[in-house]
């Protein structure tokens, strides 16, 4: 438990020494709000209103997106987080970290609990922005979606931690984290609904663990109850899977399973880092 | 032996063209300072990384105070300290962070934690420097910062991998003070690996390792002791000719050239010098009588000195 707790608490204290990485990583987001939730909305909801039935009312896209990009900010930040294992290797700190006694499974914990940590404190900081894009969503809705934020933080660290036991070198990862972020946003209904694909690009936003973070979010914060059937359609809001509609408990389950696999896969890789 | 505290059996590392450590076979008393020595690529890393649970042995067993290095792998852990050949501060966190994450690691009991940190930290001389980042520091304070971590959890072997490379002069011999002070305030047992001579003196024994094997095992003295008599180092105007009337006239002395020296080993250089001295009709231009150095043991094994071993 301490040997957790010391891994995850110099993680975030190196996170908060380094200013240049903590406003480097609050720029993409932001530009993807700016991008999303100003310019294009107008034209997104238009485009997305095309599929709803005549006479509906229409919706706000902004505060469809909103959540979406709150993901976005977690899936870029837990896995950028997770290159910490990959720079500990190269500063040689993981040796001192490896020929000490902590089991090799609170390695793996503590690492993936310091990047989800990370990751949710930059989504909740997302949070204060949401008065200037002219939005209001339930606090209480807010503050039941942090615990989840920091669930899908864990799962997708995890990713983070699988990526960075088998690429090993910083630009390796960077390179292949970009080219496999946008494809995972994209196809997982952060940004624009993903319910009329093509099939087989529907797989891929099915067997995508973002498109249930996005949707559990979505779920969360946004009041489906009040929203008309056909405009919760045309939002993406009924994610289905082999016909079957997906309830969120289905989706927690899903996600925490994700992150346990990978814990596991982790300590597996610290195992075999040496002896 | 009576008390191993590290026992060795043909230990054997392969990597993939390279047999970097064959079937290797010593013990470590408890309380000693064992050394290694050996020229670069000689095997000493892989040796001391596979007793540390850090590199997989390809066969052979290691136990360190009663504990498999196969089986107990925490139990082991916990009973050493390394200093290993490369830097593995955080240079981005304090000194003291460095050592309280330490102290977390290997679960030292929260009410001694600060007492601790300040015992090392006075041992090499770091407390004033102990709330600055390891980043601002030297070289060698980074050496001694290493050190003192080590120490923090008490290990019952402290490894030192070449704790002196990359430092200059005065700092080496700095830093070895503060290991003999250690050595005499703490008592613990110390395994080091140097390809420098002189760091290798300090051991109570010595291991002579090259190209993974280990060709010698004992104290320094012994080991000089075993090669006997006397070395004479002498640099004539002509040494082709000085070596032929070498060859012709005197007899009782081993020969070899290094450069522009002639190496004589002699029983004793008392009897021998002044008739050799005489002897010669070259004139002599520097002329040099010494004991053994471990030099001459590896020169002895090997037929090569340390230095001109490959890099
Ligand atoms: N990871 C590795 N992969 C392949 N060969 C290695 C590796 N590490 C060391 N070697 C080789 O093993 C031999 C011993 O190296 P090492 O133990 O580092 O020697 P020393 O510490 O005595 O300088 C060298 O020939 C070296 O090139
Ligand atoms: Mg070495």
């Amino acid at each position: 438990m301490e040997g957790i707790l010391a891994i995850w608490q110099r993680d975030l204290t190196k996170f908060f020494r380094d200013r240049a990485r903590l406003i480097g990583s609050f720029s993409m987001p932001i530009l993807f709000l700016l991008i999303f939730g100003g310019g294009m909305s107008g034209s997104m909801e238009t485009m997305m209103a095309g599929n709803m039935p005549e006479g509906t009312e229409g919706f706000n896209y902004v505060e469809f997106v909103f959540p979406g990009i709150v993901a976005m900010t977690l899936l870029m930040t837990s896995i950028f987080s997770a290159m910490s294992v990959i720079e500990d290797k190269d500063f040689g700190y993981m040796k001192e970290i490896l020929v000490s006694p902590i089991s090799r499974v609170s390695i793996a914990i503590g690492k993936m609990l310091g990047a989800a940590t990370i990751a949710t404190i930059q989504g909740i900081i997302l949070f204060f922005l949401i008065p200037f894009l002219g939005l209001s969503y339930n606090i209480m809705a807010l503050v039941q979606v942090i615990p989840f934020m920091f669930l899908l933080g864990c799962a997708l660290s995890g990713l983070g931690l699988l990526f960075a036991s088998i690429i090993r070198s910083t630009q390796g990862f960077q390179l292949t984290v970009q080219i496999l972020v946008m494809p995972m946003i994209f196809l997982s209904g952060a940004l624009f609904p993903v319910s009329n694909m093509p099939a087989w690009m529907d797989v891929v936003v099915k067997i995508n663990p973002v498109t249930y973070g996005v949707d559990v979010m979505k779920k969360i914060m946004i009041d489906v109850e009040n929203i008309p059937a056909p405009v919760l359609d045309a939002m993406g809001l009924n994610l289905t899977v082999l016909g079957q509609e997906v309830t969120m408990f289905a989706e927690v389950l899903f996600i925490a399973g994700f992150a346990a696999v990978l814990v596991l896969f982790a300590t597996f890789s610290f195992q075999r880092a040496n002896a | 032996m009576s008390n191993p505290i590290i026992s060795v059996k043909d230990l054997t590392k392969t990597y993939k063209q390279t047999e970097a450590v064959k079937a290797i076979n010593f013990e470590v008393e408890e309380g000693e300072i064992f050394g290694f020595l050996g020229p670069n690529g000689a095997g000493k890393s892989t040796t001391i990384n596979m007793i540390c649970t850090m590199l997989k042995p390809t066969s052979g067993s290691i136990t360190i105070n009663g504990y498999d290095v196969k089986k107990d792998k925490d139990k082991v852990r916990a009973s050493i300290g390394i200093i290993f050949q490369e830097n593995t501060l955080d240079e981005k966190l304090t000194a003291n962070e460095n050592l309280m994450l330490h102290c977390r690691f290997y679960k030292v009991p929260k009410d001694k934690r600060q007492e601790r940190i300040r015992e090392v930290l006075e041992i090499v001389d770091l407390v004033e420097v102990s709330k600055q980042r390891v980043e601002t520091f030297s070289g060698g304070m980074k050496r001694r910062l290493e050190i003192a971590r080590g120490l923090l959890h008490y290990p019952k072997v402290l490894f030192l991998d070449e704790p002196t490379v990359g430092l200059d002069p005065q700092t080496r011999s700095h830093l070895w003070e503060y290991i003999l002070k250690l050595k005499k305030k703490e008592g613990i047992t110390m395994f080091l690996t140097t390809h420098y001579l002189d760091e290798a003196e300090i051991s109570d024994r010595v291991a002579i390792m090259d190209q993974g094997d280990i060709i010698a095992i004992d104290s320094p003295t012994a080991l000089k002791d075993q090669l006997g008599g006397d070395m004479i180092e002498l640099s004539t105007e002509d040494n082709d000719q000085a070596l032929r009337e070498i060859d012709e006239k005197v007899s009782g002395a081993e020969v070899s050239v290094e450069g522009d020296t002639i190496h004589l080993k002699v029983e004793s250089s008392d009897a021998f010098i002044s008739s050799f001295i005489k002897t010669l009709e070259i004139p002599i231009t520097r002329l040099n009588i010494r004991k053994p150095t471990l030099n001459d043991v590896f020169l002895a094994f090997t037929g090569r000195k340390i230095g001109d071993a490959k890099e």
